[in-house]
Order: C-alpha cells, then structure tokens, then sequence
C-alpha cells in the first residue's frame, strides 16, 4: 500500500491547513497540542512505512541501477512534450519512493520535528499557530525531498522548504531576524536556480544520448532513469564536469562548504529554537542528500576528477576553519552553528571519498549530526529560556542549579565530539577511513577536527557547567528550575538514538548498504558486497566488529 | 467594393464574441446617457447594474465563443485558428476578473463609460488574435488603444492620472506610428494586406528576406509592439502609469496589452495556417532574431534591476511587469528557431495565463486591502498587513511566491517550461538566455520576498480600526486568482497539452 507514503508527505501540511484555520484567538495550547499530536501521527506513519519497507523483499544491488527506490509510486503530472512515431512523450511524474537512504532521513525528520515542537512549547508565545503551522509545513517539504525520484519533484520540494523556514526565521527570530531570513534565502535561492539548469541540461542530455543509443527513456525526468542510462553510457567528461559544477552550486550552499558558510551562523543564531533545530538537524542534509542522489550516481567522473578535489579540499578547510571560528566565538548557539560546518565537513568527505564505507560513514554522520547538533540547539534554547543569553562570559558553574540540563549537554557534547560508544565515533572515523584510502592528506587534515572539536565542546563544558557558579545578573530572583518532563521528553529520543547508534550502528548500515553498494559499483567496488553479507551474520554487533566488516578488503 | 463587403458579411460570424461585446459597449453608452444627469449625478449603485451587465456580456461572449468552430483557413479579413480561439478565451476570463477588479474603482456616474471602455478593450484583444489582413490589424490595436486613454482618465481625474493617461497616449499614438509603418513596408515589399497571402509570398521563396523593405518592416514592427508588451526601451511610460492611474487600470495594463503584443507578433511571424512552421516566416532574419534576443535580456535585467530600487508597490509592479515582458520575450525568441523538445512559444502562451492569474491576483489584493482613506501606494502601507488582514497577506504572498517562480505555484511551471524550452533549444545563445534566465529569476525573487518580508516581518504603521467594509468583488477576485495560481501547479495537464496542440 504505498499511498501510506502519499499520506506521511501530505499529512504534516493538511495539518498545518487546520492549524492556520483555527480561530486566532483560541487559547495557545490548543495549536501546541494539535501540532504535537501531527507530528507524532506522522512518526508514526513513517514507522509505519518503515515496516512495509522491511516487508518487501530488496533487489539485489547487482541488479538495481545506480538509484532504486524499493518503494514507488507514480503519477504522471504533466505530459511536457506529447509522443510523436520516434520519440517518447516526456512526461513529469509525481514519482515519489524510498530506498534505504532515504527512509532514515525520514525517519530522521519525522522523530527531530516532534522535539522541535516540545521545544517551543512555552518558546513561542506570538502567533502560536502560525509558527507550529510552519514547522509542520517544513516537515512536508523535508519528507517530500527524500521521497522524491523524479528531477523536478525533488527540485520542487527542495525549494519549498525555504517558504515555511523564511517565515520562521524572519518572524519568530532574534533581533536580526529580518536581515538574516533574507540573507539565508537569497543565497540559496540563487544556488538552487543554477542547479536547476544543471539538471534540466543534464536530464535534456540524457535523453538526447538515450536517442542516439535507440533506447529512448520514456521518463527523462525520473532519477532512476537517468542514473540507469548515465550508468550504461556516461556523458562526455567536460560535460560531466561542467554540469557537476551547476548542480553543485546549490547544493554547496546549502551543505554549507567552506566559502558558502556565511549565511549559516547567521540565521542560527536568529532562529527560533525549533528553526535552528530542523536547520541543521535535516535541512543541511539537503545539500548532502542532493550530492548523494543526484551527482554521485549521474557524474561519476566528474565526482572523482573534480569532486574529489575540490569537495575534498572545501570539507576539510570547512572543518579546520569551522572549528577554529568555533573556538572564537562567545555565544553558545553561534559555537553551535560553526560546529555544523565541521561535522558537515566531515559527512562530505565521506561522501566524496567514492569508497563504500566513506559513503557509508558519509550518510551515518548526516543522521548522527541531526540527533547530536539538534539536541545541542534544544539544550541551548532551553537555557536561553531560563537566562536569556546565551554568552559564554556570563555563565558559569550551572551545573550545581540545573544536574539534569548538564548531564544531558555533557552526554551531546560527547557525542558530538565523537566518544567511541555514542554515535558520532562511528560517522567519522567511517569517513575518514574511506577518504584515507582515496586521499591519505586530506583524510590527516580532516582528523584534526576531532581534536579541535573535542577542544571547544569541553571548553563550553568547563566554563558554562563547571567551576564557580557566576550567572547573569539580571535574570531576576526567581529560582532556576532544571529540566521538567516536557524538556526530557524532548531530548530523550534524541540521545537514546545517540547511544543506540553508537553500540549498534550495524542495523542502519544494512539498510543504507544495498544503494550504497549499488551507487559505489560505478566506482569499481564489486567485492564490497561479498565482504558486507558476513556482516549481516548476528553475531557480529559492536561497534568494532561493525565496522571492521564494512571495510572492504579491496586487494583481495 | 460589392465584394468586399460580401466578404465582410461572410466574415462576420468568426467574430460573434466580439460583436456581443461591442454591442454591449454601444448599449451602454447609449443608456448611460439617460440614467446620469448632466450635472453628473447617478442613482446610487449604479455601477452594480454596469458591472453586472459587463459579466453577462462576456458570460454570453465567452458561451458563444465556446462553441465556435475552428476555422484555421481563411482568404477574408478574420480567421479563427486554434490561437484565436486561446487567446480569446484568455481575454474573456482576464476581462471577467477586469470586471470585478473594476468594480467600485469608478463611481457611479463614470462606471458605465468605464466598463463599456473594458469590454471594448478586451474586443480589441480578439480582434488581434482573429485579424487575417494588416489593416484589420491595425484597427484592432486601435480599438485597444483609443479606450485605453479613457479607461486610464475617467475613474480619477485628478492631475497624477491626467499626467499618466497624457503619457500613455502619446506614446501609445508615437507607437502606432511605428506599427503603421512598418506595414506600410511590409505592404510594399509584399503587394498585399493579407497575412495568409503575405506568408505564401515569402514561403514561395521567390524573394526571400533580405530585402530591405523587409527587414525596416521587422525592425519596426517590433518596435512598435515592444511598447505594448511594455518591454525596455519603450518601457519608460509602465512606472508613471501604473503609479498614477487606478489600480484596476494598472492591473489591465499589465496583463492585456501583453497579450495583443505577444498575438500579434505571433500573428505576423507565424502562418494562421497549422503546419507550416515557423521556420519559413519572414520575420525569420538573423536580424529579428538578434534584435529580439537583445531585447529579451535588456528588458529583463532592466526591469528586474530597477524593480529592485522601488519603494512605491505600484511601481515595482510595473518594472515586475516589464521584466515578465522580457521572460516572455525568451519563449518567442526560442520559439522561432529551428525545432526543438518543447515549443517556446508554447511555453511563452502557458506564461502568458500564468502571469495573467498572479499579475491581476496582486492587484486584486491591492484594491482590496485598502483603508478607508487610503489607497495601498508605498511598501509602507503594507507593512503588517499579516496582522491586519491577515488572509489578504496570505494569498498576496502566494501571488508574489508565483511571480518570484517558486513552487508550489504556477509561476515555476511558468518559468520552468521557458527554462525547459530556451535550453532544449541547443543552441549557444539560447542556452546563454536561459541562464540570464535563471539569473534573473534569482534577482527577482528578492524584492518580491521584500513585499512578504514588509507584510509579515514589520508591524503595521497605521494601527487605528479599520470600519471599511470588505471590498466583495475584489476579494472574489482574488481568490478566483489564488485557486487558478495553485492549481494550474497541481494540474498544468489540461492547458498545457490543449497549448502543445496549438503550436505544433
């Protein structure tokens, strides 16, 4: 029954529709519980989806193409030439479907949109309903992007999700809100209009070569399609590279990489809670889902002449200057924001080592950075919430007021960080390996990372929960409180994941690992699959043995 | 002469929609006279009556016209192709929605002379789309334009709308000049008046365009339109108009000259009869080409830039409506090169009624939100309108959302099928237009997203109670508008397949 899919892309923004109906003066709490109740019953449609995914038997990636949805659905939208005796007719499609990748970023977006609304609970007390509005609308934009197969559908989604975040920002944010939400969708907006001529060239000539091969493709617009055909003949390599650089454009932006970044600290620090959390917990990975499904498996060449080293080169500079501006700044949440760009770093050198577990580790680091990053922002707004500021000179020592919020910043730091045992070890050092085996220096530079993020984590730690106790002045007399039920149960899912991904990262490995193995076939790794099978055996469960096992032994 | 006429007579029932129309304009004229008195005094609600009148008359037109036949082959002064037929429906439904945006902006005792203008107007239109013959042509552009001035002067006589109705008139007549030239030549290069006739002489190949009658009559042919479809640099006049008449004469002018321009060049430059393609028009100079490419990008990057800098919306919307002229612009240009995957001129037609339903949604929420002593002028007065009005906000910013070209709105089909069309063309400078294109769209969006910010991000200036009572027919308008924005994104299939049929 895939309509279920129809009903998880719909049902956020069918809510949000009620939400903006409901009368203006109706008491606030009742948007609150509406918004929450949606998004849980979106939760639980995508679980609900999930079990179908697991119900249904998997093509072996040996014969899948480069992109296989295993679940489809498809509608056509709009017949954009009509058929004529030689060619096909083009059509668009509605043409949504899931594959491994895509239904942990769904997951992902449906668990983070239920903590961001418990975060902005009592946050937001100016037009409730509008803002929990846009958040369940910027859930359907988000889901719809991971659901999408066809070129323009996914191009459609992918620029929705600006409206819903624009107003989000530019309403319910910090002083700067007007010039930040501005500045954030310009710049992406204008990314994202290239990329949208580099994916009609790169669909128009798919199809012209699918003409000149006598195979002509019914659907030049669907992603599966394409990859099947750029698979069987790649374009030229100077085309291949001309369109890597246009579709990238957009996609750099929003990753962001390393000279794009600006806009991104910025509306951070602006956004609402909710906003920031959503920000970096899902809409970043836009970018990096967009490279993953459209230019890894399209361009091969081009991603390994000049994706390699440029995106290489952008990443780790990303991560070297992200984490010394990190290091630099005195607002908490900017620290935050700048600790993105160098995990995002990280998850693009996966991506772009070409290798299996690189890609691997590439896309554990974009779920991993959702759960910890967007844990970290709830921390944050929660003690925004209680001090107003959020300046690292003014707060000291909080630990001793507030155990719980501290335990729980403790325990995101660390995943963040990347203790071995909670989730962000497995990411990274995933993606360093792959990167380590296709460029050994920029993998060594990249590695650095991990000790300069552990470096301004455990400074925030020392100075804001340790030592003396110094709290801002003019917060008024009433006692601090420390975490109530609503604030835990909106970090709990967040850091059980953490830790559940961390000790048994191998159940999301074997969901990602058919279409990364069918995408990495185009770089030569065949003998990835035999080596992944053993992993499949139950015995094997840590982290160590999981991650032995998806290092493919190349020489063999 | 007899012969003439018998042709004329046998003529007539191509243009039946026009004839309701025109009749209805003789008949308000005529009543009008009895109903106002000569110190200028009306009935109050009058005007309800004219405008209830005007639907019927294009409720009929457009009844008659949906069941006209087609008749693409034509040796007399009309023909009645599939283009016509479009076009005419087109007008129909942007003259409806003229109607109710026209509603209460003339008061009683000038509502029937402004109406009758209306719907004189919107004949013209038709009567482009029908001509078969320069002179039937030209006369129709004429009836265009003559109610124009009238249109533009009679809801407001004060000195803003005297200097725009006398700005626009003399352009408009300077314009005409260029038209009448420029076919002059064309006759003189021709011998003929016919445009079936004239098209035969070219495709024949016996004198083919190199001929500098020809290409005089080209340059001033496009000229002379240019200024119709308000694009640069015949522009100059689009601002101070827009600025200074009503909004329902703006929101006409940015919609319907556009659609007499793009028709009548499509008429002179494509064969009335289906299946000769554009290829073997006469205007198919490398010149015309050229000229028409440079055009596209100056009007574009013109309109867009200087949209930017406005801080009267009426303003910006008519550097937004120059700029549109020039995406417009991108689908002729494509469209009279050699084949291709996707017609431009197709994508240029589904343009043309996308721009038409979020052009006049904009203004119909401009009229519809203002205050009781206060008309919607710079961006200030719309500051906070999210919290004031807050469902006029909603839709105008789905309208700005569709003219910017963001999903989920007609205005990215629009976009996206002059986008598909310009670089499935293949060629070099087309595909160098399509990225002007997209640079532009990017350009764009910013100050439509200025219009949204002012509405949802700053608080209102004016926060006294405002007792006016809600405009009806503008609201209808408008959210007539807003379902046609939204849906023509979710089910293009209908137009869109019924416009490939068209162009093919």
């Amino acid at each position: 029954m895939p309509s279920l899919l129809v009903i998880l892309i719909f049902l956020p923004a069918a809510a949000a529709a009620m939400l903006l109906l409901l009368d203006a003066k109706a008491p606030p709490v009742r948007a609150r519980w509406f918004a929450l109740l949606a998004t849980i019953a979106t939760f639980l449609v995508s679980l609900g989806i999930a079990s179908q995914f697991y119900s249904v038997q998997r093509t072996p990636p040996s014969v899948a193409g480069p992109v296989h949805p295993h679940l489809e659905l498809k509608h056509t939208w709009m017949t954009l030439v009509a058929a004529t005796e030689d060619k096909p007719a083009i059509n668009l499609e509605f043409y949504l479907g899931l594959d491994g990748i895509s239904l942990s970023m769904v997951l992902l977006t449906t668990l983070l949109t239920i903590s961001a609304v418990l975060v902005s609970w009592t946050a937001i007390s100016d037009r409730p309903a509008e803002f929990y509005a846009s958040i369940l609308i910027l859930e359907s934009g988000l889901i719809g992007v991971f659901c999408a197969f066809d070129v323009l559908l996914f191009y459609v989604f992918f620029e929705f999700t600006l409206i819903p975040l624009f107003f989000m920002v530019g309403i319910w944010g910090g002083p700067l809100r007007r010039y930040a939400a501005g500045k954030f969708f310009i710049y992406t907006f204008a990314g994202s209009v290239v990329t949208l001529l580099g994916l009609i060239w790169l669909s128009l000539e798919t199809y012209q070569d699918s003409i000149v091969q006598g195979t002509p493709l019914s659907t030049p617009l669907s992603i599966p399609a394409i990859a099947a055909q750029l698979a069987a003949h790649g374009l030229p390599v100077e085309t291949q590279i001309i369109l890597f650089l246009m579709i990238a454009a957009g996609f750099m932006i929003k990753v962001p990489l390393f000279p794009f970044h600006t806009w991104l600290p910025l509306a951070h620090v602006e956004a609402p809670t909710a906003g920031s959390v959503l920000l970096a917990g899902v809409l970043l990975k836009l970018g990096s889902y967009g490279f993953l499904r459209l230019a890894l498996p399209m361009l091969p060449k081009a991603c390994e002449q000049v994706g390699v080293p440029l995106i290489g080169t952008l990443s780790v500079i990303g991560i070297v200057y992200g984490s010394f501006c990190a290091l630099a700044q005195n607002d908490i949440k900017k620290l935050v924001a700048y600790s993105s760009v160098a995990h995002l770093g990280f998850c693009m050198l996966g991506l772009f080592s070409l290798q299996p577990e690189g890609i691997n580790g590439g896309i554990l680091q974009m779920i991993n950075h959702g759960l910890s990053t967007g844990a970290l922002f709830c921390i944050v707004g929660m003690f925004y919430e209680r001090y107003h500021t959020r300046q690292l000179t003014e707060l000291g020592g909080l630990a001793s007021r507030m155990p719980l919020l501290a335990v729980a910043m403790v325990y995101t730091s660390f995943a963040s960080i990347g203790l071995p045992g909670l989730n962000g070890f497995v990411g990274e050092v995933l993606s360093l390996m792959g990167m380590f085996k296709r460029d050994p220096i920029l993998a060594i530079i990249g590695a650095t990372g991990v000790v300069l993020g552990a470096w301004y984590l455990l400074g925030v730690l020392q100075k804001a929960f340790f030592g003396p106790l110094q709290e801002p002045p003019h917060h008024g007399h009433e006692p601090i409180p420390d975490l109530n039920a609503r604030e835990m149960l909106a970090l709990a899912p967040l850091l059980a994941m953490c830790l559940w991904l961390g000790l048994f990262p191998q159940p999301v490995l074997d969901l990602i690992r058919p279409d990364v193995e069918s995408l990495t076939r185009l770089y030569g790794h065949t003998q990835a699959s035999r080596v992944l099978t053993a992993a499949q055996s139950p015995v094997i469960n840590t982290p160590a043995t999981a991650l032995a096992s998806v290092a493919p032994e190349t020489d063999q | 002469m007899n012969e003439s006429l018998q042709l004329l007579n046998g003529a007539i029932h191509l243009v039946l929609p026009e004839t309701v129309l025109l009749a209805t304009v003789c008949i308000i004229f005529f009543a009008a006279s009895f109903l106002v008195s000569e110190r200028g005094e009306a009935p109050e609600g009058l005007r309800h009556r004219w405008g209830m009148l005007s639907l019927l008359a294009l409720l009929i037109a457009g009844w008659i016209g949906w069941h006209a036949p087609e008749v693409p082959h034509s040796t007399g002064p009309f023909v009645a192709d599939g283009l016509t037929l479009f076009i005419r429906g087109l007008t129909i439904a942007v003259g409806a929605i003229l109607v109710l945006l026209h509603w209460n902006q003339a008061d009683d005792a000038r509502s029937a002379e402004s109406h009758a203008c209306l719907l004189a107007i919107l004949a013209g239109v038709n009567l482009v789309a029908a001509a078969n013959d320069l002179v039937g042509m030209f006369v129709a552009l004429e009836l265009i334009s003559i109610p124009t001035y009238l249109f533009l002067l009679l809801p407001r006589r004060d000195a803003p709308a005297q200097e725009a109705t006398l700005k626009y008139f003399l352009l408009s007549i300077f314009s005409s000049a260029i038209v009448l030239f420029g076919m002059s030549y064309l006759y003189g290069a021709t011998g003929t008046t016919n445009l079936m006739a004239i098209h035969q002489a070219f495709a024949g190949g016996s004198h083919l365009p190199h001929n500098a009658l020809v290409a005089v009559a080209t340059v001033m042919l496009i000229a002379g339109l240019s200024f119709r479809l308000a694009a640069v640099p015949f522009h100059f006049y689009a601002p101070d108009v827009f600025q200074g008449a009503q909004p329902s004469a703006a929101a006409m002018l940015s919609i319907i000259p556009k659609i007499a321009g793009f028709v009548a060049l499509l008429r002179l430059m494509v064969p009335a009869a289906a299946g000769e393609s554009a290829m073997h028009s006469w205007m198919m100079t490398p010149t015309a080409t050229n000229l028409l490419w440079w055009l596209a990008v100056i009007t574009m990057f013109t309109g867009n830039l200087m949209a930017f800098v406005q801080t009267d919306v009426r303003r910006l919307l008519a550097f937004s409506s120059v700029s549109h002229a020039g995406y417009m612009m991108v689908g002729l240009v494509v469209g009279m090169q050699a084949s291709q995957q996707v017609s431009g001129i197709g994508a240029l037609l589904f343009y043309l009624v996308a721009y038409g339903v979020m052009t006049l949604g904009a203004f119909a929420v401009l009229i519809a939100a203002a205050r009781t002593n206060r008309r919607i002028e710079s961006l200030d007065d719309l500051a906070g309108l999210s919290r004031t009005k807050p469902a006029l906000a909603l839709v105008l910013s789905v309208f700005l959302f569709s003219l910017s070209g963001l999903p989920p709105t007609v205005g990215f089909l629009g976009k996206f099928n002059l986008f598909f069309a310009a670089w499935s063309q293949g060629s070099e400078s087309s595909r160098l237009l399509a990225c002007l294109l997209a640079v532009n769209a990017a350009i764009g969006a910013w100050y439509y997203l200025k219009m949204i910010g002012v509405m949802y991000l700053r608080d209102p200036v004016d926060r006294s109670e405002d007792v006016r009572p809600m405009e009806t027919p503008s609201v209808v308008a408008a959210a007539v508008c807003a379902v046609g924005t939204i849906g023509l994104f979710f089910v293009p299939g209908p137009l869109w397949s019924h416009i490939q049929l068209l162009v093919q």
